[in-house]
């Protein structure tokens, strides 16, 4: 086969119309299906060539050509489709109940209470997290057990090969699986799982949760531990993080205090894969989990958080977690949708204009299907001088 | 055939004619470095070195076998050296100083080249050298002259005490013909440098290259190679066949002179065409060639290599213009010849018919059609490959492997002997640096200091375990003293693989079987105070962890030494680690998940993709059981 | 000197693939000619022969003497295959409408094979694209017999001793014994033999 082809279905078109294009975000779905494809670091690697015309790394690729809308119209119900955040069937803000969680967690501690709660009820048997052993870089790992999942609560800014370990364990093992997902794992997993390769289908059926992470970016881990070995030097890291200010900066927790390094330090960062996705709430879980916003400013917004409910089956766990109380709820600020409604909106056109840049045509956006309903509301709206 | 008695006519290989030559020298040191085509002589004195009283040693390499042989010689020893055609440049500097100084005992340096590099990076031409200092240069032309001129040679090193190069090509030292022998010597010389003289007294004198002294000394110099050219001018070596007034005079030497005749044979020529055949070919006997160029206005120059006779006899002939007239002249220069690549009859044939306007075919260009197509469609190219149970297989898997995942663009260097093969697919394409011995290394040492220019990518090298001692320790130094970010892979297999197993300084025995001090690798490179890391390249994963280790440790020079015996190896052969086998149920075959890994990529011998079965299985006859198969299998579907 | 050759030179091509005992038996073929007072020469290329590389020898045997180490394109008399791909490349080079062969037609496979990458030819196709590039060609499988005389490699001496039948060359068994005695160790000179005598048979039963 011609090495160039770019129509390949397989690791050839991955190569061309993926990694070449520096679209590969890390999401590790294509790893652990074959020899040919590893992860490393925070990078998806083609280590041997393959020459198959067609193959699962392509078909389950995000940022492969993908029908979004297909997939919306087979995960969701229409009714609940809200153009700029997917699946919408209610926003939360909500912290876990026990204060051990949100000690221990990023903010609130809802995704650490609600995969406590689905293990506890036997709603999965296993969860795969983002391990929390090396901050910098996580690597994802199956638990099973309530207790541990507390150790792998906090935010991670350099993505985890999660969905590799899930394709790991769905092959091996017997039990249900819930997965925490950034949006572009979800993506991937939900191909999987709405178009699964004849092998694959009896593994697809295991997955019975995913809990998706808003997520606006994440880090090159090459590039980020360069910047920790700058700033913080070998002091161990304790977290992160970065909150919402008019002078952004993160925050390094370490055991000699608290570093902060500048915001453009960090954007410098960030993997160029993550200007092409168009997905901030993780629209393709069952329940989307973010940092909360309100007037009552960042001190307590930073133990919340900010929930969208997208399925039935996540409704059902939300309404589980309010009748075990393992989850404490408050209001939503009024105006909280339409901000979020914004936010999203607006990293959909940035990753529109990037694309089309990419193409120099707007009806060639690479993955995107540039008839899809979203994409041409997102054409349609006015962002101003940004 | 060394034991062989006086006018005993036997089948030689050209390089066992050469030994059998220096035997009947008598020669005493036999010094030299593994080179196809070069190192059946000293292997094959080797073997008799006990009955013949002989010292034969593979040193570390060229220059320090020169230099042993040159010892043998200043305490008037007959001795010899023996290297392919890219060793005289690593000797060139001590070959230099030799040359100014001149011999004791006789000195024999044994060039054996390469035309159309058939197992070589290149196609070095050393005759130039011999030009280029001022020594004598012997290129015999045939079995029989292989065995008669190296003794010869030996006998005009002495005449002229000076070193004398005898030069010898791959058609003449890896092919056989009938070689009659002679007499072998009984004498039993006594070994003592003597220096009680002044050091021009080149036979009691100390050997001393001093400013002062290289007037007289390269006057001395000149004087032995103008009593060579007269020795030249009478020697049996350089005759003529053919009319007395040819239309064509060819002059050639080496092996073309066997080109030359079955050309004229077949074309029927020999009535027309002279044939001028030169064994000496530095100095040039000039009255020789002005007698014979006098004869014929056109002149064809017929060698291997470089024009190097061409030039010279172009030369000879403005010099000689009065005496011999203007002269045509054809060879490789003009285009009668191809400019590159080694000869053969067909390019004599087409060459003498280019000059004298004639034409030949033997085979009909249909028939030629016919065999065209049918290689086209039957005969598909064996490319080489790696030995079935080869560690070379799984270094640069995970070498591969390593650089890929890294991420870096980082590359391999690599180096000269079977591991060279690393550049092809057998290596999966992994070496994108391939030059001299030991260039890996030094080239990596300077890639690895270009950080400053924003250099990122990581810098591997590779060497062999002979290799390391040949070429690699200066450039390993000097990447140490020089702090270069970069990292070395020794891919130890115990021996020096690829030219048949000679043994290294790292070896537990020499050239003659005696036991000797075996140089540590790894404690030399601890030695230098760097990061050394042990490995077993059938160790996948481990040794994997341990490369992608030393990648993200950079700013300093790190060795890894990847330890296991050549397939090949004497301490291997015939012994199977593990017994595979192959569950079919298990294997993916060609399926995503797969696609054949184990044969379509890994591409060991011992594994054969089965069309019919559409499975892989194991080709037991070949296979050498080193179970790596068993961890590249993504199914466990081979068993170990 | 025995009786005179059928060409002079007589250009013979031994070709196979690394490890299947070209070197010796061409050498073989060498010394039981030099026995009889020929002059032979012998050009060899088994640079890479180990690393599953072809290989092909040149015999050039004469009365006179003094023949190149690589034979002229076309002028081959004889080949002798040990692996049927071989004789068709040698063919194609150094073949013409007069030359015969013989060949083993057992194939060893290219790792462009072993891997999948390329297709070996069915053996009906080898067997009609040797015949039409030769005047007279002689196939035989000597895989069995070789390995039930305890080698593959066995294949190498039958094969001489299928061109002995020939008669082109002059190969008598008591000059095979002569010179194969002094190549092998004495435990394998029998077996040597017995290989020989079967390779004689081999072609009178096909032809």
């Amino acid at each position: 086969m011609d090495k160039n082809d770019k129509s390949s279905k397989g690791q050839q078109g991955i190569n061309i119309n993926v990694l070449k294009q520096g679209l590969c975000t890390g999401c590790s779905a294509c790893v652990n299906l074959c020899p040919s494809m590893e992860y490393y670091k925070d990078k998806t690697i083609l280590l041997h060539d393959c020459n198959l015309d067609k193959g699962r790394c392509f078909t389950y690729c995000p940022r492969a050509p993908t029908d979004f809308e297909m997939l919306r119209r087979e995960l969701f119900d229409p009714e609940d489709m809200v153009l700029e955040l997917g699946s919408f069937k209610g926003l939360y803000m909500t912290r876990a109940t026990n204060e051990n969680i949100r000690t221990g967690a990023q903010h609130g501690g809802t995704v650490t209470a609600l995969i406590q709660l689905a293990l506890a009820q036997g709603i999965i048997d296993e969860a795969v997290l983002a391990d929390n052993n090396d901050l910098l870089l996580p690597s994802a790992q199956p638990i099973a057990d309530e207790d541990e999942v507390l150790e792998k609560a906090r935010s991670k800014f350099v993505v985890s090969p999660t969905v590799s370990a899930f394709n790991r364990i769905s092959r091996a093992g017997e039990g249900k699986i819930g997965v925490v997902a950034t949006p572009c794992q979800a993506q991937a997993l939900t191909k999987m799982k709405v178009n699964p390769v004849l092998e694959d289908k009896l593994r697809m059926e295991k997955l019975k949760l995913v809990i998706g992470l808003f997520c606006g970016w994440a880090l090159d881990w090459r590039k980020f531990q360069k910047l920790m070995k700058e700033k913080a030097g070998d002091f161990k890291i304790k977290g992160m993080d970065i909150p919402p200010s008019n002078h952004a900066c993160m925050e390094v927790y370490t055991i000699k205090g608290t570093i902060k390094v500048p915001i453009e330090e960090i954007s410098n960062c960030v993997r160029d894969d993550c200007s092409y996705c168009f997905d901030m709430t993780c629209e393709f879980a069952d329940i989307s989990v973010g940092s909360a916003r309100s007037k009552e400013g960042w001190d307590v917004d930073k133990g919340w958080n900010q929930l969208i409910v997208r399925t039935s089956k996540g409704a059902q766990l939300l309404a589980l977690a309010r009748e075990k109380g393992v989850l404490e709820f408050k209001k939503v600020p009024d105006n909280n949708i339409e901000k979020l409604k914004k936010a999203s909106a607006r990293k959909k056109h940035a990753c529109l204009m990037n694309l089309a840049q990419k193409t120099g045509n707007w009806d060639d956006l690479i993955y995107i299907d540039s008839g899809d309903p979203v994409v041409r509301h997102i054409r349609g709206m006015n962002f101003g001088q940004q | 055939m060394l034991e062989a008695k006086k006018d005993f006519e036997a089948l030689l290989m050209g390089n066992d004619a050469i030994a059998r030559g220096a035997l009947e020298a008598g020669v005493n040191v036999v010094t030299g470095y593994p080179g196809t085509p070069s190192s059946e002589i000293v292997e094959q004195l080797a073997k008799v070195a006990e009955e013949s009283n002989l010292y034969v040693e593979w040193s570390v390499n060229e220059k320090v076998a020169l230099e042993v042989a040159a010892a043998g010689s200043y305490a008037r020893l007959k001795s010899m050296c023996v290297m392919k055609q890219v060793g005289v440049n690593v000797a060139a500097d001590s070959l230099l100083h030799i040359a100014e100084y001149g011999t004791r005992g006789g000195l024999v340096l044994v060039s054996c080249e390469d035309p159309g590099a058939l197992s070589s990076t290149n196609e070095g031409d050393s005759r130039p050298y011999a030009k280029m200092m001022e020594f004598p240069l012997l290129e015999p032309g045939d079995f029989q002259e292989a065995k008669d001129m190296a003794k010869w040679a030996f006998e005009l090193s002495e005449d002229i005490r000076n070193i004398v190069m005898l030069r010898s090509v791959t058609r003449l030292s890896h092919a056989s013909g009938n070689v009659i022998m002679g007499e072998l010597p009984k004498d039993r010389p006594k070994a003592a440098f003597e220096f009680s003289s002044i050091p021009m007294d080149q036979m009691k004198g100390p050997i001393l290259a001093f400013p002062t002294l290289v007037d007289p000394l390269r006057r001395r110099q000149l004087e032995k190679l103008s009593k060579a050219e007269k020795i030249f001018e009478g020697s049996p070596f350089n005759k003529y066949t053919g009319p007395a007034k040819p239309e064509l005079l060819i002059i050639t030497s080496s092996v073309c002179k066997l080109y030359v005749q079955e050309a004229l044979d077949i074309l029927g020529l020999w009535e027309r065409v002279g044939l001028l055949k030169l064994g000496t070919t530095w100095p040039l006997p000039s009255k020789l060639l002005e007698q014979h160029l006098g004869i014929c206005e056109k002149i064809f120059i017929v060698e291997e290599g470089t024009p190097f006779l061409e030039d010279n006899i172009k030369a000879l002939a403005a010099e000689k213009a009065k005496q011999v007239g203007i002269k045509t002249f054809f060879g490789r220069k003009d285009g009668t010849l191809p400019p590159v690549n080694e000869l053969n009859p067909d390019l004599l044939i087409k060459g003498i018919n280019f000059i004298l306007g004639e034409s030949y075919q033997f085979v009909s260009d249909e028939y030629k059609a016919k065999a065209l197509e049918i290689i086209a469609a039957g005969a598909p190219v064996r490319e080489l490959t790696f030995c079935p149970g080869c560690p070379h297989r799984a270094s640069f898997w995970l070498i591969n492997s390593a650089l890929k995942l890294d991420n870096r663009a980082g590359f391999l260097c690599g180096d000269i002997g079977c591991y060279s093969l690393g550049a092809g697919p057998c290596g999966f394409s992994t070496i994108k640096i391939l030059q001299a011995m030991g260039s890996g290394m030094g080239m990596a040492s300077g890639f690895g200091k270009l950080d400053k220019f924003g250099m990122t990518q990581p810098i591997m090298a590779v060497c062999g375990d002979s290799t390391f001692f040949h070429a690699v320790i200066p450039a390993l130094v000097n990447a140490v003293h020089n702090r270069s970010d970069m990292i070395l892979v020794v891919l130890d297999n115990s021996g020096t693989a690829m030219t048949g197993f000679q043994p290294h300084p790292g070896s537990p025995s020499g050239a003659i079987g005696t036991r000797l001090p075996v140089l540590d690798i790894e404690k030399l490179c601890n030695s230098l105070n760097v990061r050394v890391e042990m490995g077993d390249p059938f160790d996948l994963k481990g040794t994997r962890e341990t490369m992608l280790d030393l990648l993200e440790d950079g700013g300093n020079p790190r060795v890894l030494i990847l330890k296991q015996p050549c397939a090949l190896s004497p301490i291997k052969k015939g012994q199977k680690m593990y017994e595979m086998a192959i569950d079919a149920n298990l294997c993916l075959a060609d399926l995503c998940g797969c696609n054949k890994l184990c044969t379509r990529v890994f591409k060991c011998p011992g594994l054969i993709w089965d069309t019919q079965k559409e499975k892989v299985r194991i080709d037991e006859v070949l296979c050498t059981g080193c179970g790596v198969c068993a961890d590249i299998c993504p199914a466990k579907a081979i068993k170990a | 000197m025995g009786k005179k050759l059928s060409c002079d030179p007589y250009n013979l091509i031994i070709a196979g693939v690394g490890g299947q005992g070209n070197v010796l038996a061409s050498r073989v073929v060498g010394d039981m000619m030099i026995h009889q007072g020929y002059k032979v020469t012998i050009g060899e290329t088994f640079g890479a022969s180990q690393r599953g590389g072809s290989v092909m020898s040149h015999l050039r045997i004469s009365a006179r003497g003094g023949f190149s180490p690589q034979m002229p394109k076309g002028k081959a008399h004889m080949v002798v295959a040990l692996e049927p791909m071989e004789a068709i490349r040698v063919l194609a080079t150094y073949g013409n409408p007069k030359v015969k062969a013989l060949c083993n037609t057992r194939p060893i496979q290219s790792v462009g094979v072993i891997c999948g990458d390329q297709i070996y030819p069915e053996k009906k196709h080898i067997i009609q694209w040797i015949e039409s590039l030769c005047a007279n060609a002689g196939f035989f499988d000597t895989t069995k017999q070789a390995l039930d005389l305890g080698d593959s490699i066995f294949g190498n001496i039958m094969a001489l001793g299928a061109l002995a039948a020939t008669g082109d060359l002059p190969m008598p068994l008591n000059i095979f014994k002569t010179v194969i005695s002094k190549k092998v160790v004495p435990a394998k000179i029998a077996t040597n033999l017995k290989a020989f005598g079967i390779g004689m048979e081999l072609i009178k039963d096909k032809k």
